[in-house]
């Protein structure tokens, strides 16, 4: 890419795209509300005789994530994906003519928001679930799911964006995306033949950095889980950037 | 606007599609100063033509260049060309000020130039509405307004006439000679033939892919408007023994031709209307109708592209 100045008006760009859509603000904005509203409510009602939300607390305290990360997958399709579906990817083309540039800034964008989503729903939902389940949040692991909590959002974005940027075409990552995150790979780890693959699933090991306790089931580590999917989603990037310079 | 010699050349420029050339080895310029029209019919590559000039579409031969330099090269390109391609091509959810407000920021344009551009093209009013609720015409006129926002010296307008009533498509033809006046470069596409005689000084005419013609509008139809001479007589069936008979040729004319109309008349090119009548006269044919008729653009364009028999069918009026 350039030099910060000269991206920087694409990024106000995309910035003012950004706060005058609604459908592209409300996403995120859901995805913070339920990463930490649905994480409380839970721990509010169950949290006393749920032994699931108590026995691991990284289950518990993202509980609500469940649910935040479709609204975060959504984000990251809609991003650029309604430019694809509008062809207004023309438009923005035309007043950033170096695909590089635009798409860094999407990508910049997407990650920041995410970011601020991550960091903010983590607070919350740890916040929400000490208030609401005492005593069973901290621990050893505290740290690094936290620190997961505040990542996994910007690497789910950043994933989503960069398969749209490669399919070029909104229904078709709405279609593989939120079926293969949110249904199949779940279901997928819960079978005993095909989990052996299924684990190494961008969503499965990047949320087994959020779990507090070890899953010996597993080929790989906490921290070892979020490089993976920092992996898929480098390479969701990279794919994104080389479909874009060949549009 | 800066630099009013902002010039666009075309150079050889070629677009292949799975082994079709849509576009063939087309070289032409767009000069400041005055209205280009681009011309062709519906298929002929206009579009594709543009999209390259634009950077949108690689081609695969040729370059286009703005001021020396491929599109995509540009820094800030809606200071130095504004565009308007597809009025379709943004999203509906937004305000009209909310669209021209992004794309200024991308090319580091001050917020007053859009509610500069929005009054330009008398959208103000509309200006705090959601663009899904606008008309094909308001389309047309947010688009222009888009491209109007970085005060180019060049213009590069795909269709602009469409979807807009008789007052949008006046206000468009005097907005662009306006712009052209100032010494900008503009280039208007269009199918649209009749509109382009009123509209473009120059013409550059396409047909699959290739270029037709490149000529100021005047030369262009007297190059190839041939007059017709419609003639009627009393007597329908002396006049058809006469004219198509042979007895027009006179020496060392142009190729004559004589060929009945529906209504019993005859039209002829290539015969002065002295010799017409003259030769009726010797006769005693008596006409009651000879009437010079100068073929329009639209006529002049059809003519060049009849060689391809599925393209008049194409070409519409």
């Amino acid at each position: 890419m350039s030099t910060p100045h000269r991206a920087a008006p694409a990024l106000r760009a995309e910035r003012i795209k950004l706060a005058t859509l609604r459908s592209l603000w409300l996403p995120p904005v859901l995805a913070l509300l339920l990463t930490a509203g649905v994480t409380t409510a839970i721990g509010a009602a169950l949290g006393g005789t749920d032994r699931h939300l108590t026995d691991d607390p990284g289950v518990g305290v993202f509980y609500g994530l469940n649910f935040g990360q479709a609204a975060l997958a959504c984000f990251g399709i809609l991003l650029i994906g309604q430019e694809f579906n509008t062809r207004m990817i023309d438009v923005s083309r035309l007043a950033v003519p170096r695909p590089g540039r635009l798409y860094g800034a999407k990508l910049a964008l997407g990650a920041l928001v995410a970011l601020g989503v991550g960091a903010a729903g983590t607070a919350g939902a740890f916040a929400g679930y000490a208030a609401t389940v005492p005593g069973a949040w901290n621990g050893p692991a505290l740290a690094r799911s936290a620190t997961a909590g505040v990542l996994y959002p910007v690497l789910l974005v950043v994933f989503c964006l960069g398969v749209t940027t490669v399919l070029g075409n909104l229904t078709a990552a709405m279609g593989l995306l939120v079926p293969t995150v949110f249904l199949l790979s779940p279901l997928l780890a819960g079978l005993p033949g095909v989990r052996r693959v299924a684990q190494f699933l961008p969503d499965r090991a990047g949320q087994y950095a959020l779990r507090y306790t070890d899953d010996p089931q597993l080929a790989y580590g906490h921290w070892t889980g979020l490089l993976l999917m920092a992996l898929w989603t480098g390479a969701a990037a990279y794919g994104g950037l080389r479909a874009i310079r060949h549009r | 606007m800066e630099g009013g010699t902002t010039m666009i050349e075309i150079q050889g420029l070629t677009k292949e599609y799975d082994g079709v050339r849509v576009v063939d080895d087309l070289s032409f310029e767009v000069r400041p100063g005055v209205v280009t029209g681009f011309l062709g019919p519906n298929g002929a590559g206009k579009s594709t033509t543009l999209r390259m000039v634009l950077g949108l579409d690689r081609p695969t031969a040729g370059r286009a260049l703005i001021d020396g330099r491929p599109y995509r090269e540009l820094t800030e390109p809606l200071r130095r060309v504004g565009a308007l391609l597809d009025a379709h091509a943004l999203h509906g959810g937004r305000t009209a000020r909310g669209h021209l407000r992004w794309l200024a920021a991308s090319n580091g344009l001050p917020d007053r130039r859009v509610d500069e551009v929005l009054a330009q093209v008398g959208l103000a009013d509309a200006a705090g509405r959601r663009i899904r609720g606008f008309s094909l015409g308001m389309r047309q006129r947010l688009g222009v307004a888009a491209a109007l926002l970085g005060d180019p010296p060049a213009l590069l307008l795909d269709e602009p006439v469409n979807g807009l009533d008789p007052e949008g498509i006046r206000w468009i033809r005097t907005l662009l000679r306006d712009l052209a006046a100032e010494g900008r470069a503009v280039l208007l596409s269009s199918h649209l033939m009749a509109e382009m005689s009123l509209t473009a000084d120059h013409l550059v005419v396409i047909g699959r892919g290739r270029l037709l013609a490149d000529a100021a509008t005047t030369d262009f139809i007297d190059r190839h408007g041939r007059p017709r001479i419609r003639v009627r007589a009393v007597d329908p069936t002396k006049l058809a023994a006469l004219l198509g008979g042979g007895a027009l040729p006179e020496p060392g004319a142009d190729a004559v031709t004589a060929e009945p109309a529906e209504d019993g008349a005859w039209e002829v090119t290539g015969a002065a209307p002295e010799r017409i009548a003259a030769l009726a006269a010797a006769h005693g044919v008596v006409l009651y109708e000879i009437a010079v008729h100068q073929d329009s653009l639209e006529e002049a364009f059809m003519r060049m592209t009849a060689d391809s028999v599925d393209y008049r069918a194409e070409v519409r009026p």
